[in-house]
């Protein structure tokens, strides 16, 4: 699993590909809070992202959790089959602000006044 | 052996960085075995869910132990049988349970029971075991790929 992280002014891009499991999803929920710590407003690009687990959707909640008590926006796009596949199952997919595409997230996440879902 | 049956053994050490090596193969006996692409998904979650408790909680994600993993791929189902030695699993976190939105655990037995037809925990001599098994519907049987 690798993260890279892109800058759109306000908003940041965290794009995460390969397998997210027991192995590495501390890594990503490492990642993931510090890059929050530096933005208002982040977007989850899980488009490369091969497979995913429980504990990997646990610590994308726990990335949205900290978002939310810090009144920052995350957000998620480009999710895979296999992804939304897990988010359905653990009926996470109304927890999630998910967007289809990069475009539409960052204006979500640009967006003003509505900082949290 | 019937051609239509198929058995592969892994003693794996109870290390996450071995858990795509099992998935890797779960996904492709559940293609052979005739099921569909989001059903092998749901397999190879299923499995890698029931390795990650053991590495976590009957191992308390001590990498030095072992974990034996049994993939069966029979006329009528894919069996999958998990052994450790380790400490005995809580019953009720096996157990069906209502999810909660922000609880961040309780998500990968859930995972597993969705994809699953039977799961079945037992202590036995050698350890904690976990049967897991997928019924083939008609069609997947038929459509089994020649060679096996």
């Amino acid at each position: 699993m690798n993260t890279a992280i892109r800058n759109f002014g306000a908003a940041t891009v965290v794009d995460i590909t390969g397998h997210i499991d027991l192995g590495s999803s501390p890594a990503l929920r490492k990642a993931m809070l510090e890059c929050l710590k530096g933005t208002d407003r982040m977007a989850a690009n899980l488009a490369g992202v091969k497979y995913i687990d429980s504990s990997g959707i646990a610590s994308l909640l726990e990335v949205l959790k900290e978002a939310r008590k810090s009144k920052k926006k995350f957000v998620l796009f480009g999710l895979t089959a296999g992804v939304r596949e897990v988010l359905q199952l653990t009926r996470l997919t109304g927890v999630f602000e998910i967007f289809e595409s990069e475009d539409g997230a960052l204006g979500s996440a640009l967006s003003h006044g509505s900082s949290c879902p | 052996m019937n051609r239509a049956e198929v058995l592969i053994r892994f003693l794996v050490p109870s290390d996450p960085c071995y858990l795509s090596v099992v998935r890797a193969t779960v996904g492709e006996l559940a293609a052979v075995c005739g099921l569909r692409e989001q059903e092998c998904r749901a397999m190879t979650l299923a499995v890698d869910e029931a390795m990650a408790n053991v590495i976590r909680h009957a191992y308390r994600g001590d990498p030095a132990h072992a974990i034996e993993v049994e993939c069966e791929g029979r006329a009528d189902r894919l069996n999958f049988t998990l052994l450790d030695q380790g400490a005995a699993p809580d019953m009720a976190r096996l157990q069906p349970h209502p999810l909660d939105d922000w609880s961040l655990s309780g998500r990968g037995t859930h995972l597993i029971r969705s994809a699953m037809d039977e799961v079945h925990y037992e202590r036995v001599p050698r350890g904690n075991q976990l049967r897991l098994s997928k019924l083939l519907p008609a069609p997947a049987r038929a459509g089994k790929k020649e060679g096996l």
